[in-house]
C-alpha cells in the first residue's frame, strides 16, 4: 500500500518495483500500469503538464496564476509578460513554459487544489494528473 | 463488369449557412507559409454540430462538397467539441470559403458571416490551394 | 545557448501592438521571443517564402519592377490603391500622397471590416477609451461578436479581463464581469461562463433593442426564442458597470451594418444609466492608423477617390465596388486580396493589371503583373501605428533588412509618375 501511495505521489516509479518487472505471472498488471500512468509521463512534479500543441501563447495563466502575481505583481501581476525569474508561467516563442513548479499552491504539505491556470485556458492546454 | 451503382446516386444535400471567423493556430501557420499542408488542413475545414453531422450523415473527418452558386470547394468535416445552433458551419476566413462567398456587397461588404450553401458528403479530395485558383 | 541582451520590441503581429515583447537577436536573425502569443511569434520570425521583383512573373531589378509598376499607375485611367494595414503610418501617408498625385482611389481593408465602427468613434458619435483605461478601471466588459482569444490572443490578459489594474485591485474574479455575446461558444465565451449569451446569425439588433428595453424597465420582446429574464438580469449588471466597455467584433459589426445607428443609439441608451465605452476589434496592426491618416488628410476614414473637385468618399469608392466595375489598374500594399475577398470579386484581379507591394509570396503574387519586395514593418521597417483603441505607438526595427521599405518603394513610384 505504501508503495502505491508513493507511486500516486509520485516519489516512485512503477518500475522501482522488482517482482512486477521481473516476474512474468505480474505481465498483465505492469501493462496496465504503463496504461494507467502515461498521461502521467512529462509531468512536473505537481502532476501540472502543459499540452504544447494546444497553447496559443495568450498568457492567462502567466497574469491569472497567483504565485505570478505575488512573485512579480508590477510585471505578470498587471497584464505584462514577467519582468523576473520567480514566476512559475511564461511565454516562450509563443508557447507556455513552467518554471519554479516546487512554488506552486498544489505543491508541498499545505497544498491546495488550485485552479487559477486550468480555468482561464481557452484550449484546454493545462492539466494536472 | 459490374456497375459501381453508387457512382449514380447523388450523396444527399443539406442547405446550412456558413459564417467565418478567425483562428490564432491557422493565422499563424499560414502566415508562415500560406501554401503549406498545415495551412490547408486548418483553412480547408468546416466545424459542424456532432447530432447534425449525425443527422447528415456526415463521419468526423470525413471531406464534404460545399456548393453556392458562386463556386464549390471540398473540405474536411469536423464535429464541433459544443452543442452548435442547428443549420452553421464555422469556417476560418481564408480563400476557401472565400469561393463561396456572394460578390454582391451591400454596404461594400461582403456576406463573410452569412453565406448560404449546400454540404453533401464527398469522395473527392480537398480542394487544393492550385485548384482553387483555376475556378 | 549563450543569448545576448533581449531587445524590447512592439509587435505587429495584431492591432493589440503589445510593447512588452523580448527579442533575443543573434547575427541579426530572431533567436527567441518572449511573451509574445503564437501570432506575435509567427510575425516575428517572418514568412517562409520572401517577395522577388518581378514583372511579368519574371524576376527583373527592383529599379525596374518600380519603372514598370509608375508604367501602369500612369497608363491606368481609374488605378485603386489598396491594402494599407500592414503598413506603418508613415507608409500610408505616402501612399495617400501617391493617389492625390495619380488622381487615384484609395481604400483600405477597414472597408469591410471595422471602418464603419472606426468611423463612429472618430465623428465623435460613440465615445471610446482606451486599452489603458480597460485594464485600470473597467469592471464589466462585452464581448459582442468578437472572439479575442481567437484573434487577439493577448487582449484578455493584457488588459480586458485578467491584469490587476488600479481600480481593480482584487483580480478578475471579485473586480470584473466578462460577458460574451455571439452566435457560437467561442473560445472567449468559454471563459465569460454563465455569462455567455447565445443569439441566431443576424439576432444582434433585436439583443440590442431588448437591452434597451430591459434597461428601461420595460419588457423585452423578441422573435427568437431567448429566456428573458437572461436579458433582464443582463441589463442589471450594464446598469451597476461603474466602467463598462463593449469590444465590437465583426460579428456585431456584419450583423448590423444596415442599421448602424443602432450602436449609437444603444450607447448613448447605456449612458443614461452608466458608463459605457466602445471599442473596435481591429485586426490588422495598422488598420487604424489608416483610417486616422486618411481622416486627417480628406475628412474621409476610407473609400476614398480623389477627383478633380477634391476628395470624395462613397461605398462607390470601396475596394470591392472599385474591383467588380471600376478600377483599371490596382496596386496593393501589404494585402494578400486573392486570400480574403471572395473569389467572385477577387477573380478580377486576374483581368487588369496588377502590381503587389509585399514582403511575402502569397496567392495574389501568383497573379500580380509586378511584384516589389518590401521590408516587413515592425520587423526591418521602424515607423509609427495607431492600437486599435487609438493609441499611437513607436514601432522599431529588429533586424537589418536588405530591401526597401513600403514607404520608400510607394515615393520611388511617386518620382516616377510625376
Amino acid at each position: 500500500m505504501a508503495f502505491a501511495v508513493a507511486l500516486l505521489s509520485r516519489t516512485k516509479q512503477y518500475t522501482e518495483c522488482p517482482p512486477l518487472m521481473e516476474e512474468d505471472k505480474y505481465i498483465d498488471s505492469r501493462q496496465k500500469l504503463e496504461i494507467i500512468l502515461k498521461p502521467m509521463e512529462g509531468a512536473e512534479e505537481t502532476g501540472l503538464i502543459i499540452h504544447d500543441e494546444l497553447c496559443s501563447g495568450c498568457g492567462n495563466c502567466v497574469v491569472a496564476c497567483p504565485v505570478n502575481v505575488a512573485n512579480d505583481p508590477h510585471g505578470s501581476g498587471r497584464g505584462f509578460g514577467p519582468t523576473n525569474e520567480k514566476v512559475i508561467f511564461r511565454v516562450e516563442n509563443g508557447k507556455v513554459k513552467a518554471a519554479n513548479v516546487k512554488e506552486c499552491r498544489r505543491f508541498g504539505k499545505d497544498k491546495i487544489l488550485c485552479r487559477a491556470c486550468i480555468d482561464p485556458c481557452p484550449t484546454e492546454a493545462i492539466e494536472f494528473v | 463488369m459490374a456497375l459501381d451503382v453508387g457512382k449514380f446516386i447523388k450523396a444527399p444535400e443539406y442547405d446550412i449557412k456558413i459564417i467565418t471567423r478567425r483562428d490564432v493556430f491557422q493565422a499563424s501557420v499560414c502566415e508562415e507559409d500560406c501554401f503549406s499542408d498545415e495551412c490547408l488542413e486548418l483553412s480547408a475545414l468546416i466545424v459542424l454540430d456532432a447530432a447534425e453531422m449525425k443527422r447528415m450523415g456526415i463521419q468526423d473527418g470525413a471531406n464534404v462538397r460545399l456548393t453556392s452558386i458562386w463556386g464549390s470547394v471540398v473540405v474536411r468535416a469536423m464535429a464541433s467539441p459544443r452543442e452548435e445552433q442547428k443549420g452553421l458551419g464555422f469556417m476560418v476566413n481564408g480563400p476557401w470559403v472565400n469561393a463561396l462567398v456572394s460578390d454582391e456587397t451591400p454596404g461594400g461588404i461582403p456576406a463573410f458571416k452569412d453565406i448560404e450553401v449546400k454540404i453533401s458528403i464527398s469522395k473527392d479530395g480537398m480542394t487544393g490551394i492550385k485548384e482553387l485558383f483555376l475556378l | 545557448m549563450e543569448m545576448t541582451e533581449p531587445i524590447t520590441w512592439t509587435c505587429t503581429g495584431c492591432a493589440l501592438l503589445c510593447e512588452d515583447i523580448q527579442v533575443y537577436i543573434k547575427d541579426n536573425r530572431v533567436e527567441k521571443v518572449e511573451h509574445a502569443c503564437l501570432k506575435g511569434k509567427a510575425r516575428v520570425y517572418g514568412c517562409k517564402h520572401t517577395a522577388m521583383s518581378t514583372v511579368d512573373q519574371e524576376e527583373v531589378d527592383v529599379n525596374n519592377a518600380i519603372r514598370q509598376a509608375a508604367e501602369i499607375l500612369e497608363e491606368a485611367r481609374n488605378p485603386l490603391l489598396y491594402g494599407w494595414s500592414n503598413s506603418t503610418s508613415e507608409a500610408q501617408v505616402a501612399g495617400i500622397e501617391l493617389a492625390q498625385t495619380l488622381g487615384a482611389c484609395i481604400d483600405s481593408t477597414s472597408s469591410f471590416c471595422q471602418g464603419i465602427t472606426i468611423n463612429e468613434i472618430i465623428n465623435g458619435s460613440v465615445p471610446s477609451c482606451t486599452l489603458d483605461e480597460v485594464r485600470e478601471k473597467a469592471d464589466v466588459v462585452i464581448y459582442w461578436g468578437a472572439d479575442p482569444m481567437s484573434s487577439h490572443p493577448r487582449h484578455l490578459s493584457r488588459y480586458s479581463y485578467f491584469p490587476r489594474g488600479e481600480l481593480r485591485q482584487r483580480g478578475y474574479e471579485e473586480d470584473r464581469t466578462a460577458i460574451c455575446i455571439d452566435v457560437t461558444q467561442s473560445r472567449t465565451a468559454k471563459i465569460c461562463k454563465g455569462m455567455f449569451f447565445s443569439i441566431p446569425p443576424g439576432g444582434d439588433a433585436e439583443f440590442m433593442q431588448a437591452l434597451m428595453d430591459g434597461l428601461a424597465g420595460r419588457v423585452p420582446k423578441l422573435s427568437y426564442d431567448f429566456d428573458v429574464k437572461r436579458i433582464l438580469e443582463l441589463a442589471a449588471v450594464l446598469k451597476k458597470a461603474e466602467f463598462g466597455v463593449i469590444f465590437a467584433g465583426l460579428g456585431l459589426v456584419y450583423s448590423i451594418k444596415e442599421e448602424f445607428d443602432l450602436i449609437s443609439e444603444f450607447m448613448s441608451t447605456l449612458n443614461r444609466f452608466s458608463n459605457f465605452f466602445l471599442i473596435p476589434m481591429a485586426g490588422h496592426f495598422n488598420m487604424r492608423g489608416f483610417n486616422h491618416n486618411l481622416h486627417e488628410e480628406t475628412g474621409f476614414i476610407h473609400r476614398v477617390g480623389f477627383t478633380k473637385n477634391g476628395p470624395v468618399s462613397g461605398v462607390e469608392y470601396s475596394v470591392v465596388e472599385q474591383l467588380k466595375h471600376g478600377a483599371d489598374a490596382v496596386m496593393v500594399v501589404g494585402s494578400d486580396p486573392l486570400a480574403s475577398l471572395p473569389l467572385s470579386i477577387s477573380r478580377r484581379l486576374k483581368d487588369i493589371p496588377l502590381i503587389l507591394v509585399d514582403p511575402c509570396s502569397n496567392l495574389t503574387t501568383r497573379v500580380a503583373d509586378v511584384t516589389i519586395p518590401c521590408g516587413v514593418s515592425g520587423i526591418e521597417v521602424g515607423g509609427t501605428a495607431i492600437r486599435l483603441d487609438g493609441k499611437k505607438m513607436d514601432i522599431s526595427p529588429l533586424i537589418q533588412g536588405d530591401g526597401l521599405s513600403d514607404e520608400m518603394i510607394v515615393r520611388r513610384i511617386m518620382e516616377e509618375v510625376s
